[in-house]
Parts: C-alpha cells; sequence; structure tokens
C-alpha cells in the first residue's frame, strides 16, 4: 500500500517539475522576459542582469569591470555568464541561454533539496524508531518533505520570477542548497565547496557555517539529545548504538580544511582576473563593501533603503553597524536553542538573511520558502499559517502597483511603497517567530510522548 | 548671418559634421521682435530655403561672440570650464577653413558693433596655432569691405586666404528681399555658394577652379586671394579638402577585430625588469598550485636577457602577460573547479 503511494506519490511529483518547467520556458519565449528583468523586486544592484551585461561589457574593453559602480558580483561568475549575455541565436528570443541556464540552476536546486529532505525524513524516521514513539506517533501520515520541498521551490511564483527575470539568485541559492546537501550527506568537500561559492556570491551564506558545523558534527535533525537520555534511563537498558553519536570533531577540522582549498582557490582565480585593476582588495571593496556600507538606496522589497534615504542620513556608520549586527546577535541564541536541529537552523538563518540583508529581493524569499518544505511534518501545527500565506499572496500583489503609484503614475509617494515593504517584513518576522515556536512545541509533545506527563512550558 | 548659415549648411551637405564646426552668430536676426518670419532666415528672396530650420548648432551666440572669444577658439586658450563642443580640437593634420563676414576695413574686421579684429592680432593667433601644431593647412576666406586687408599680415606657412574684395573697394550685398526689408545675401558668398550648388560630394572640382569663378563684374569687386604662404599647387587641391569631408576608404576582406587587449599587453612589455621577474614568481605559485612541477627557473638569467626573444621564459612570459591569456586561465580554473568537485567527493565517500 505504501509502495503504491509512493509511486503515485513520485509519479506526479515528476509531473509537476515538468510542468514548472514547461511554464518557465513559455515565460521565457515572452517578449524581453516580460520586463521582469527592471522590476526592484527581482533585480537588486546584486544579482541584477543589466548589471551583469555591463560588467562584462568594460572587460571586454579593457577596463576594470567595478568602473562606475555598476557590477558589484563576483568576477568569476563574469567569466562564466558574461559571454552568455551577448549570444544571440538567430530567431530566438535574447538572452535565451542565460536564462536556460537560470531553469538548469532552479532544477539542480530543486533535485538537492529532494535528497537533502529525504535524507532529514530518513533521519527523523530512524530516531523515532530509537525512541520507540513509533507505534504512538502514524507515521504513514508523514509527508514526503523532500518531494513537498523541492516542488514549494521550483513552483513558486517567487522563483519563477527570479528565474525569468534573469536575476542571478537561482544561482546563489544553488550554491546555497549545495552546502546544506554536502552537510547533510557528509560529502564534506562538495559542502566545503557550496559554502566558499555562496559566501564568495553573496556576504550572508557565511553566517550558514554554524548549522554545518552542527550538521557534520552531530548529524541531520533530531529530537534533543536529552529526550534519548531519558527514553533509555525509562528502559533502563543503556544501548549506546541506539544513541545518537555526540560531537565530534573530526568532520569538522576535515571540513575546515577543505573549506581552506577551495576559497584559497577562489581567490587565486579572482587575482588572476583582476590583477590588472586592482587585485583582490579591489574586489572585496566593491563586493563585500557595497554590500556592507549600503551605498544603493534604489527601492526594493526591503528596509533599509527607506531608512537611509530619508531618515538615518546623520550617523549613517552607526546605523550600518546596528543594522548589521541585527542579524549578528541573533545568531549565538539561535544556535544555543536549535542546536539539535541544523538543517531548522539553517532555514532560519536563511530566513532572517533575507530579510535584514542589504538588498533582498524575491529570489531570497524564494529559497527560504523552500528550504520550509522540508519540515512539514515538524511544522504541522503552526499558528497563523492562512494569515501568512494571504499575507504573501496580498504583498507580493500590492507591491508593484505601489510602485507603479510611485514612480510611474507619481500619485503616491515612497511611504506608499516602503508600506508593502514593511508589511512583508512583518509578515517574515511573523513566520520565523511562529515557525521556531511550531519546532519547539513539537519537541515539547516528543518529551510528553515520552516521559508521559506533561511538564511545564520552560524546557 | 544668412552668409554664414548658407555656408554652415553647404559645408554640413559636403560631409563636415557638426562636432567639427565652430558656429559663431550674433544671432540677432532670427528671433528679433522686427523680424516678419520669426525664426526664419532666408538667404533668398525667393524664401525657399529655411536656413534656421532644424539641424543648425550654433557654439557661440550673441553676446558670447567676442574677439576673446574668437582669439581663444583659435589658439585654444580656455578655461577649464569651457565644454568640448566649444573647442577646436584639431591637431597637426587637420585642415581648417575659417570664414568671416560682417562689416570690415582697412586691415580690421567688426565685432557686434562695438569691438574689432585687427589684422595684426588675427596673424598673431594664425602663428600660435602654427607654433602649438593645431593646424596643417589653413583657409581663411572673408567677405567684408576691403576684405583683402584683413590678411595682410600673415606669415606662417600653410595658410590660404581669399577675400571678397581689395583694399579701397566695398563689398556688396546680392540683392534686397523686399517682403523682410533687408538684403538676404552679399554678392561674394552668393557665387561661392552657387559654385558649390553645382558641386556633389564626389566631384573633384579643385580650389583654383573656384576661385577663378569669381566674376569681378559680377561681385562688383575684386575678389583677391593670397598663395604665397601656401605650398601645394592650386589646381590639384580638391575643394573638398577645406569644404568637405571625404574620406579614402580601402576595401579590405579580413574580418574587422574588436579592440582587443593587445594595447595593454604592449604597455606591459615596457615594464621595468623587477616587476617582471616578480610576475614570473607569481606564475611560479600558480603553477605549484595546478599541480605541475617547475624546474631550474633561473631569475639571473632573465636580467640578463632584457628583451632577448631567444630565452624561452622570456617568450613565455610575454604570452602570458597578454590580456586573452588571462581570461583563458580563469575560464580553464573555473572549468576544472567541476572535476576536482566530483573527483574529491568520490575519494572522499
Amino acid at each position: 500500500m505504501e509502495k503504491l503511494k509512493k509511486k503515485i506519490g513520485s509519479f506526479s511529483f515528476w509531473n509537476w517539475v515538468i510542468a514548472s518547467i514547461i511554464f518557465r520556458l513559455i515565460l521565457i519565449y515572452f517578449p524581453k522576459n516580460l520586463n521582469l528583468s527592471s522590476r526592484p523586486e527581482v533585480s537588486t544592484p546584486l544579482t541584477s542582469f543589466r548589471r551583469l551585461a555591463e560588467g562584462y561589457w568594460l572587460k571586454q574593453s579593457s577596463m576594470s569591470s567595478y568602473a562606475g559602480s555598476m557590477y558589484h558580483g563576483s568576477p568569476l561568475l563574469l567569466s562564466l555568464l558574461g559571454p552568455l549575455t551577448v549570444k544571440r541565436i538567430e530567431g530566438q528570443p535574447n538572452h535565451l541561454l542565460y536564462s536556460l541556464v537560470s531553469v538548469i540552476a532552479d532544477v539542480v536546486s530543486a533535485m538537492l533539496i529532494r535528497a537533502t529532505g529525504q535524507n532529514l525524513r530518513l533521519a527523523y524516521l530512524r530516531s523515532l524508531e530509537s525512541l520507540d514513539l513509533v507505534k504512538q506517533i502514524d507515521v504513514s501520515e508523514f509527508l514526503f518533505s523532500g518531494d513537498i520541498a523541492a516542488l514549494i521551490y521550483l513552483c513558486n511564483p517567487f522563483t519563477i520570477v527570479a528565474c525569468v527575470g534573469l536575476s542571478t539568485s537561482p544561482i546563489e541559492n544553488m550554491a546555497v542548497i549545495l552546502c546544506l546537501y554536502g552537510a547533510c550527506s557528509r560529502l564534506i568537500p562538495l559542502a566545503a565547496f557550496g559554502w566558499v561559492i555562496a559566501t564568495h556570491l553573496s556576504l550572508y551564506p557565511a553566517i550558514l557555517i554554524i548549522p554545518v558545523i552542527f550538521l557534520l558534527g552531530c548529524g541531520p535533525d533530531s529530537p534533543p539529545r536529552k529526550l534519548f537520555l531519558q527514553r533509555h534511563q525509562q528502559k533502563e537498558v543503556l544501548n549506546q548504538s541506539k544513541l545518537p553519536p555526540g560531537f565530534s570533531w573530526g568532520p569538522i577540522i576535515h571540513f575546515a580544511f577543505w573549506a581552506f582549498l577551495w576559497s584559497v582557490y577562489v581567490l587565486v582565480l579572482c587575482g588572476i582576473s583582476l590583477k590588472q585593476f586592482g587585485g583582490l582588495w579591489e574586489m572585496f571593496k566593491s563586493t563585500y563593501g557595497f554590500i556592507l556600507t549600503v551605498e544603493d538606496l534604489s527601492p526594493n522589497i526591503g528596509v533599509l533603503w527607506y531608512f537611509f534615504a530619508e531618515v538615518f542620513e546623520f550617523f549613517r556608520n552607526f546605523f550600518l553597524i546596528v543594522f548589521h549586527v541585527n542579524i549578528l546577535f541573533m545568531i549565538l541564541p539561535l544556535a544555543i536553542r536549535l542546536r539539535h536541529r541544523p538543517c531548522y537552523l539553517a532555514f532560519v538563518y536563511v530566513a532572517i538573511c533575507s530579510m535584514l540583508k542589504s538588498y533582498p529581493s524575491v529570489g531570497d524569499s524564494a529559497l527560504y520558502l523552500g528550504l520550509l518544505g522540508w519540515f512539514v511534518n515538524e511544522l504541522a501545527d503552526m499558528q497563523f499559517s492562512l494569515f501568512l500565506f494571504c499575507g504573501y499572496v496580498g504583498v507580493s500583489l500590492l507591491s508593484p502597483v505601489m510602485h507603479n503609484l510611485w514612480i510611474w503614475r507619481g500619485t503616491g509617494n515612497a511611504n506608499f511603497y516602503f508600506t508593502t515593504a514593511m508589511v512583508y517584513a512583518c509578515l517574515q518576522i511573523v513566520l520565523v517567530v511562529e515557525g521556531v515556536s511550531a519546532v519547539l512545541n513539537h519537541d515539547r509533545k516528543l518529551r510528553i510522548l515520552i516521559t508521559g506527563k506533561p511538564q511545564d512550558a520552560k524546557s | 548671418m544668412a552668409n554664414t548659415l548658407s555656408l554652415y549648411r553647404t559645408v554640413k551637405r559636403l560631409g563636415i559634421p557638426d562636432e567639427r564646426i565652430i558656429l559663431m552668430l550674433a544671432d540677432d536676426m532670427a528671433c528679433n521682435t522686427r523680424n516678419k518670419y520669426p525664426a526664419q532666415v532666408f538667404n533668398n528672396e525667393n524664401h525657399r530655403l529655411n536656413l534656421y530650420g532644424d539641424n543648425v548648432e550654433v557654439d557661440y551666440r550673441g553676446y558670447e561672440v567676442t574677439v576673446e572669444n574668437f582669439l581663444r577658439v583659435l589658439t585654444g586658450r580656455h578655461e577649464t570650464a569651457v565644454p568640448r563642443s566649444k573647442r577646436l580640437l584639431s591637431d597637426e593634420g587637420s585642415h581648417i577653413l575659417l570664414y568671416m563676414t560682417g562689416h570690415g576695413g582697412d586691415e580690421f574686421l567688426k565685432f557686434q558693433d562695438s569691438e574689432e579684429l585687427q589684422s595684426h592680432d588675427l596673424a598673431d593667433a594664425v602663428k600660435q596655432m602654427k607654433e602649438k601644431h593645431r593646424f596643417k593647412e589653413l583657409l581663411i576666406m572673408v567677405d567684408t569691405c576691403q576684405a583683402a586687408t584683413l590678411f595682410n599680415q600673415f606669415q606662417s606657412p600653410g595658410v590660404l586666404a581669399i577675400g571678397s574684395s581689395m583694399k579701397g573697394e566695398n563689398s556688396y550685398s546680392h540683392h534686397l528681399d523686399s517682403d523682410v526689408g533687408v538684403s538676404v545675401v552679399d554678392r561674394f558668398t552668393y557665387y561661392t555658394l552657387a559654385f558649390f550648388e553645382r558641386l556633389n560630394i564626389y566631384d573633384n572640382a579643385s580650389l583654383s577652379s573656384l576661385f577663378s569663378s569669381y566674376n569681378p563684374s559680377l561681385l562688383m569687386s575684386t575678389a583677391y586671394y593670397r598663395k604665397d604662404l601656401y605650398k601645394r599647387r592650386l589646381e590639384e587641391v580638391p575643394v573638398t579638402n577645406f569644404f568637405g569631408s571625404v574620406m579614402e576608404t580601402i576595401h579590405t576582406d579580413a574580418a574587422y577585430k574588436a579592440l582587443s587587449r593587445r594595447n595593454s599587453g604592449r604597455f606591459e612589455d615596457e615594464m621595468s625588469l623587477d616587476q617582471s621577474v616578480h610576475h614570473i614568481e607569481r606564475r611560479m605559485l600558480i603553477k605549484v598550485n595546478d599541480g605541475d612541477e617547475i624546474h631550474d627557473i633561473n631569475p639571473e638569467l632573465l636580467q640578463g636577457e632584457e628583451g632577448a626573444c631567444k630565452c624561452p621564459w622570456s617568450t613565455f612570459r610575454n604570452k602570458f602577460q597578454k590580456a586573452e591569456n588571462v581570461d583563458s586561465l580563469v575560464n580553464y580554473g573555473l572549468v576544472a573547479m567541476i572535476p576536482l568537485l566530483v573527483i574529491s567527493t568520490w575519494l572522499v565517500q
């Protein structure tokens, strides 16, 4: 019965995948990619396709690709994707090759998400078995979190828009997912490669080192170690083999070595390609420096542009530090609280970064919404899910309208657009907070099932 | 004003673009309140052609037309804020046509009813231009009374000058437009334009045919030209030398390569030797990372052989300094990342 359900499930999974690919291809064949690449929600100064083409042209004219503060990405991306920006095939839409690269990146990310999800699900089942809770929890009702997460990622309108809008988000997302997949499957060179590339392309995935360390040290998501000890105290069997392994440092050192190797390789390649134009320091100033100092204040769905344009022009450095520390100070408490669930920690970090980064776009949201799918079983009891869903739909419809009112018709002003950006940030905050409390409630429920009596809420 | 505008149109028709023309007009006619046809300037009483229509780019107008600005344009001594469109950006190979018209007299030309440009000032400016290598050949055409006196003082080689009348003679206007109430074109300019109307871009009419087309009885003055400073024979010089812009095209079958970075490579070849040694060291480091082994590197050997192409290392160094190799190296590095990743993952598993 389960095999049949699995076969039906996997059949319609591939159907959905092919349907989403066909849908993307149809949208690509619309004239000028539906002008999606000029929308501020899709293309930011970091991910914009137009800037990539400009950087490539500057490079071909023997000038530094960072001249004129147009392009702010990695020089390796220029070498890789630059020729695709100029190649034209007769009779096909412009930038067909680049769109195909984005589609392929999306599909690869979806496959990796699926594999990681399957990994997580198996780990969860194994931990339930070792906790002897298999009879109490109906395991057959468990959804295939890998398939669901992959489908959420592929069929999410945000992902489709980011892919068709020719931004570089699909590639950045692919690097992040590669890193998490490698860490979950204990493929250390792959995880190190993904982490180095993701940090190189955009600065923020650097904080994913903490979930990766936990993943490599302890293994994928599992209930807290305390529960295992309690269960075996109850059974009075100290069967060490059923306990999850403790934290081991060997893989971490291995990971550090590979990360060092890959970062040296990447930096050397960048140094060679920028030899004549100021070298690595110029690259760091134009990419990381640009991200950290928020030089470009064009509107996007984030909140920083408005703050620095209208409110916080004085004491700019102080507020820059405040906004960046806003992300940093949440790292440690979350790491302490969620150390037994590293993949969920990674999801929360990605969500916080997508919300508080200097230039957010819908491509970043697409990433964490896809990762949300891994935890459909744990988050089954999340509150406000309908409210959040409707909120997301509402904001994604209203935000372009407000932008149009402000810029094109002139009947609105910046506050209209910023309102939708603030609502979007609030929705993301509610999502993160409710998600974390739902997961902790799930752990609490497991503990209740084991100990048999409810404890007080603090744990 | 109609004189200048007519010649401006002719010169543009024969191929000189606006960026190569500096037009100085007192510009008080077209939008004058007494002009019956506002914003329109005609050079013929049949009003066939509106000279002030579209595509007229005036660089100096109104109060900017002064002797000082004129001399600044000629000599190139501008304030730093003057835009490029108002500068004469010529070099030592340029052929310059200078056409002046208005009221003038014995060795002077009147500017804006308040100033005058004297012939020795003009000669001085031209001498400065020659010193600064701002022209190769200069044709000065003046249509005023006693125009030929204006270039009495010239001494610089390469200058050809023609004036509409000699000392003691007046230059006359061609006809009066009774509708507008003023004369609309002068005779000298009228016959010059008539000569050019018969011409198109591909004709080979020479300067001597232009100069001999002036009939003193029709002009009611003697058009005098001064060619002692001009070394070439007037029969061989086509009018498009000054009045038009005809480029010589050479047909090749090879494809046109876009601007490559070979210039930077050439520049790097002239680097000092210690820098080039540094390059070799860096290249050694890269090679070691890629797994190659390099033996018997001898930097002292290179210091002894500056630019000797026999040494294999210097040819390799030269090839490496070309930008295309940097690009392909980066591409190879990127492509090599993938098999490295696959192999390392498979090995560690």
